[in-house]
């Protein structure tokens, strides 16, 4: 076991390694750099005052030297100062990764308390519920979520004005305000994928002979569900967790940018428009550290839960 | 969905928006990343500063430069401006500017001419990096005659001399964080760590609460001495998109769109037309010279007669009528048509397709089927190029690719985001044949950077200057040198017209129109008076109203 | 032996037809995909000047002439709305092809190699799989191709930023392929009669392309039509977030984000590109669906 979690660690490590190596690169390869677009607005600044603040900013080095040098920081802790927010880029980033997972994860609750119930009943019952559910399902995860956003907006804040339009909130009560509609747009975007999912492995093993065996022996369909599918289907819904993480953070850049929400992904946006090198790198790295982390425990609990997996 | 975007459409539930008495919330664009002017030159910023500090100068709603904090503009004529020679040859200009009395920093501070002093001096450090114009620079010497008196030694007369868009830097707090380390002033300055402590601002508001990126609070400054804006607070909301923007102020979470920083024009008015009566939307034409820069080495585009006819294959008027109600003017020059410096006496080129293919025709391009070719055999085919992502833009971009067609001309649109277009594309003249953006001066302002021929930018010196479409004309030249130092009002006048007349003869660029900018206000709000320059509204902020 | 073979699978092929005929919903999927991108391709013959602007006509209702109404530019809104279909599709189309073809080649290797490089490549699928995709896409989006080493001509081209799109798209969307291929080639290796075929000295290139390929064309396909859906939705959100293609195509997505500032001016410009964004997705899916019950009945069992 120790083994093994020592095993996926190091590979995280080197996967984030990888990752920061070529954002970092391709940082450099995004046309223009910061002092271009600084004095782009600006006739009356002169080349001198270009090639000064490109000496300040030590964007005449080479990139490579840059990122070595970037490196050699990061390992000391000090991953930059970020010129869009004028902070250092992890105080920046410190608040960002709250207010996402404060989007986030009850959106990943949402998504669950919405798919599995709905999932196992398609299962169960099939017909005209079953095919309801999954076009349900379909439409979920078929509908830009932009789209979706701009017309929750409309309906729930401008025309029936029950909720903010976006903003993050002041104190508690206002924060929640804020955060039902972003919440249900993401939980609305994820949760066609689970609930499909769910309903495929539910099926499954319903298919299966000790299942029905235990039908044929007059098990109630509840205590069956609970007994039997459910347990099965979890180990399947985890990984798939893990793998949705990715997704998660992709839904949550557009969910931001709509509602407001200064979290890692508006911050990461803004920070790859404004030619912000330090932030965005930081913030690419640390979302791919968190989809990789949340991979590790889908696959940790995984094992937990079903000791016939051995783990290499 | 349709029933339920139909029924949405109906339903007329939508209520006024009621502010909180005391409290203004504004919803804007963009957000500034520094509060501290000298690290910053953002419209962004300017905003926000408007409510916070003042200039030495400005320009007003008429565009006349008028005191920020200064007593009395500086004169030759009340003496407060001298000519001076300069110790290394030639002539300049020590202007002496008097501080407005009881001026205050939030905390209490007086504001003196050691403030205005060490502004200049951290601006100009090489070591700190700022974003600071002209006007910083061409200041030789600094004088503190007395704690209101300050004098500038500018090295050249020019014809703007009085003008000094200079923001005071509170001493007491930023010169000791600068003194410590002039090197990473700009991660340290206080405007920027703690952007709520009191003594950064001396306007009739001070920051109480900072929300990087998204959020500001102002309140009132207790120390401001001048007129009491009407408002105790005042929120300045960030929202980047649009439609939100919109959705924001229907939702009644802000009161109004900042002109300067909102919708663009058809968009306000699309909300005009739906809730013109709930608002107040005022269109204001701006400065914003909206152009199509032409690449003259580009072999096409450099016949002066091809760049006619593109101009007169498009219909502006229609433009400006069906996409902008008509509330943006047409460019009949290089200069507004508000600015007293403009002239009529120039060729005009109203909307005439035929004359377009004559031109081309002259110029040796043949109509063959619907393309044109010329001599060589080569087909006429440009590229035109903006800012990815501006709707406006793009919505032109493909009404002049279609008018350009019905004379056979084939245009292929090229976009690029802002960062690469304007920080590569334009800057370094590899944007192909056309490219559509806008020149955002001070009135007046003479366009050296964009038309002398010294100012083209190659790789030999480092891309600098902002004569983006090569233009060459030694008569131009003569003409920008002398406007920048001829001070009488009627032989500014004379030059103004000739530079205008070869401009609009030789077109090194396309004129399209003159941007406007909508503000949409409720309707409890007045006075709010845009200025269509460089100076937001926020400057007059106390003179705004609650009806 | 190889005649036998033939009759076998196409006792089966006749099967699989049997069964996706079989199911309702699958068919009517497939038929509007076709249809649509019928429709699409005739579009760009029949529509004459249709998509001409008209700024004196714009924002039109619905008339014999425009069946749809017009755009904000006053061009017929049907007709962009079949060019967008051709764009979007064949961008969807085109991603989900290169990634099936990265992802088979990465999945053969790993699976007929085996050993390190196995793991190697599984283990970069694994992380590849964990990336986020939609930040990793801003970044990548934002590079400027001349830095690349392509030309400024390359780079300055009419459909540089639709090609674009696909390789982006093409070069992180291949993971899901690659872990279905791997484990059908293992699965189809361990088969006796592959064995004996390399007993016999089958090279590794001829066992993939004899006796490998063909078992991994069922899971292919049903990834490849999931994926179509996936991009089509993957551009408009780029595209929204102005990153997607230029304003001369007419995509869905671009119509879409365009039709944002108007959305209560003229609703149906936003409705209907939304719709056909929505619908093609749903399709693709179910198309999926179709497949893979046709195809592999035993895995995507449904209640007994």
């Amino acid at each position: 076991m120790l083994r093994y979690l020592t095993q996926r660690l190091l590979e995280s490590v080197a996967v984030l390694f990888l990752v920061s190596a070529g954002t970092y690169v391709l940082l450099g390869l995004m046309p223009g750099d910061p002092i271009d677009l600084m004095i782009s607005g600006n006739p009356e600044l002169t080349i001198e005052d270009a090639q000064r603040l490109r000496a300040v900013y030590g964007l005449d080095q080479p990139i490579l030297d840059r990122y070595f040098g970037w490196l050699g920081q990061a390992l000391r802790g000090e991953f930059g100062y970020s010129r869009h927010f004028s902070q250092p880029a992890v105080s920046v980033l410190g608040d960002a990764v709250w207010v996402t997972l404060s989007v986030a994860a009850p959106a990943l609750l949402l998504a669950f308390a919405i798919a599995i119930p709905l999932g196992l009943l398609a299962a169960l019952r099939g017909g005209w519920l079953n095919r309801g559910i999954n076009l349900a399902a379909l439409i979920s995860l078929s509908l830009p979520t932009f789209w979706l956003a701009i017309v929750l907006i409309y309906l729930f804040a401008v025309e029936l004005r029950w909720l903010p339009a976006g903003g993050m909130g002041e104190g508690l009560a206002g924060r929640l305000e804020h955060l039902i509609l972003p919440v249900s747009v993401l939980s609305l975007s994820i949760a066609g994928v689970f609930l499909r999912f769910t309903r495929a492995a539910a099926a499954e093993i319903l298919g299966q002979d000790y299942v029905r065996t235990a039908k044929a022996k007059g098990v109630a369909s509840v205590g069956l569900m609970l007994r039997h599918v459910l347990p099965n289907a979890a180990l399947p819904l985890i990984t798939l967790t893990g793998l949705q993480l990715g997704a998660l953070f992709s839904g949550t850049v557009i969910v931001e940018i709509l509602f407001r929400q200064l979290g890692m992904g508006r911050v990461l946006y803004d920070a790859v428009l404004g030619n912000d090198f330090n932030l965005a790198l930081v913030a690419l790295l640390l979302t791919t550290a968190a989809t990789l982390l949340g991979n590790l425990l889908a696959d940790l609990s995984h094992a937990w839960l079903d000791p016939r997996i051995g783990l290499r | 969905m349709r029933i339920l975007l139909l029924s949405l459409l109906f339903a007329s539930t939508l209520a006024l928006p009621s502010a909180r008495a005391d409290r203004l919330t504004i919803g804007v664009s963009q957000y500034a990343a520094s509060l501290n002017h000298l690290l910053e030159a953002s419209v962004a910023q300017s905003y926000l500063l408007g409510m916070t500090t003042r200039p030495l100068t400005l320009y007003d709603a008429e565009w006349n430069l008028v005191c920020g904090v200064c007593k009395r503009l500086p004169s030759f004529e009340n003496g407060l401006a001298q000519r001076r020679p300069l110790a290394g040859g030639g002539m300049g200009v020590a202007v002496t500017y008097e501080l407005k009395p009881d001026l205050a920093w939030d905390d209490g501070t007086p504001v003196t001419a050691q403030d205005f002093k060490l502004a200049w001096e951290i601006g100009g450090d090489p070591a700190v990096g700022a974003l600071v114009g002209e006007g910083y620079r061409r200041i030789l010497e600094v004088t503190v005659v007395d704690d209101h008196t300050i004098t500038f030694l500018n090295d050249r007369v020019t014809f703007n001399y009085n003008a000094s868009a200079i923001i005071p830097l509170p001493a007491h707090l930023e010169e000791a964080i600068y003194r410590q380390d002039p090197g990473s002033y700009a991660t340290r300055t206080l405007y920027d760590t703690n952007p709520a402590a009191p003594g950064l601002a001396f306007g009739p508001y001070r920051i109480v609460e900072a929300r990087a990126g998204s959020e500001l609070l102002l309140e009132r400054n207790p120390h401001w001495s001048g007129k009491q804006p009407v408002f105790d607070q005042v929120k300045l909301v960030t929202i980047n998109n649009t439609a939100a923007l919109e959705a924001n102020l229907l939702s009644g979470a802000i009161d109004m769109i900042a002109g300067e920083l909102g919708i663009a024009v058809p968009q306000a008015l699309a909300f005009e037309r739906r809730h013109g009566a709930d608002y107040r939307v005022l269109f204001r034409p701006s400065l914003a010279y909206e152009h199509i820069d032409v690449n003259l080495d580009r072999p096409f585009v450099a016949d002066r007669r091809v760049r006619q006819a593109l101009l007169y294959a498009i219909d502006r008027q229609a433009i400006v009528d069906r996409l902008f109600g008509d509330k943006q003017p047409v460019a009949i020059s290089n200069l507004s048509p508000l600015s007293a410096n403009h002239s009529d006496d120039v060729p005009h080129y109203p909307y005439d397709p035929e004359k377009a293919a004559q031109l081309l025709e002259e110029a040796g391009w043949r109509l063959d089927g619907k393309q044109r070719k010329n001599a060589g055999g080569d087909s006429l085919v440009l590229t035109i190029g903006t800012t990815a992502g501006d709707r406006t833009r793009e919505l032109v971009q493909q009404v002049l690719q279609s008018q350009w067609r019905a004379v056979g001309v084939e245009v292929r649109i090229l976009n690029a985001p802002a960062r690469t277009f304007f920080g590569q594309e334009v800057r370094e003249r590899d944007y192909g044949d056309l490219a559509l953006f806008a020149w955002f001066a001070a009135p007046g302002s003479v366009p050296r950077t964009t038309l002398r021929s010294s100012e083209i930018p190659t790789a030999e010196n480092g891309w600098a200057g902002q004569n983006y479409t090569g233009y060459r004309n030694p008569e131009v030249d003569r003409l920008i040198d002398e406007l920048e130092i001829t001070i009488d009002a009627e032989a500014r006048k004379v030059l103004w017209a000739d530079l205008q007349r070869i401009y609009m003869t030789d077109l090194p660029a396309l004129p399209l129109y003159w941007r406007a900018t909508a503000f949409i206000l409720p309707k409890w709000l007045g006075n709010v008076r845009p200025t269509g320059n460089l100076s937001p509204t926020t400057y007059w902020i106390e003179d705004w109203l609650r009806n | 032996m190889p005649g036998s073979t033939l009759a076998l699978a196409s006792a089966e092929h006749r099967k699989r037809w049997r069964r996706l005929l079989g199911q309702p919903l699958a068919v009517l999927a497939l038929v509007f995909l076709g249809l649509l991108a019928l429709a699409a391709l005739l579009a760009s013959w029949a529509g004459g000047d249709s998509g001409q602007v008209d700024l004196f006509n714009a924002l039109a209702p619905s008339s014999p002439q425009h069946w749809l109404g017009t755009d904000e530019l006053g061009r017929d809104l049907l007709f962009r709305l079949l060019l967008g279909g051709q764009v979007s599709l064949a961008v969807g189309l085109a991603s989900a092809l290169g990634a099936a073809v990265i992802g088979t080649v990465i999945g053969l290797a790993a699976g007929e190699r085996g050993g390190w490089i196995d793991s190697l490549l599984m283990r970069g699928t694994d992380a590849m799989i964990a990336l986020p995709l939609l930040p990793i896409l801003i970044v990548l989006s934002a590079i400027d191709l001349t830095k690349l080493g392509f030309s400024a001509a390359v780079a300055q081209s009419e459909n540089a930023a639709l090609i674009r799109l696909v390789v982006l798209v093409a070069l992180v969307g291949w993971t899901t392929t690659a872990r279905l291929v791997r484990a059908a080639a293992r699965e189809t290796l361990a088969q006796d009669y592959v064995r004996a075929a390399r007993a016999m000295g089958a090279g590794p290139l001829r066992i993939l392309w004899r006796h490998v390929l063909p078992n991994i064309v069922a899971p292919l396909m049903v990834a490849t039509a999931l994926s179509v859906g996936q991009v089509i939705l993957l551009e408009s959100v780029l595209s929204f977030l102005g990153l997607g293609l230029d304003p001369g195509t007419a995509s869905w997505g671009r119509m879409l984000a365009g039709a944002q500032d108007l959305l209560w001016e003229a609703p149906g410009l936003a409705l209907y590109p939304g719709l056909a964004i929505a619908a093609t997705v749903i399709a693709c899916n179910l198309a999926g669906d179709g497949l893979a019950a046709a195809f592999d009945p035993r895995r995507s069992n449904r209640r007994s």
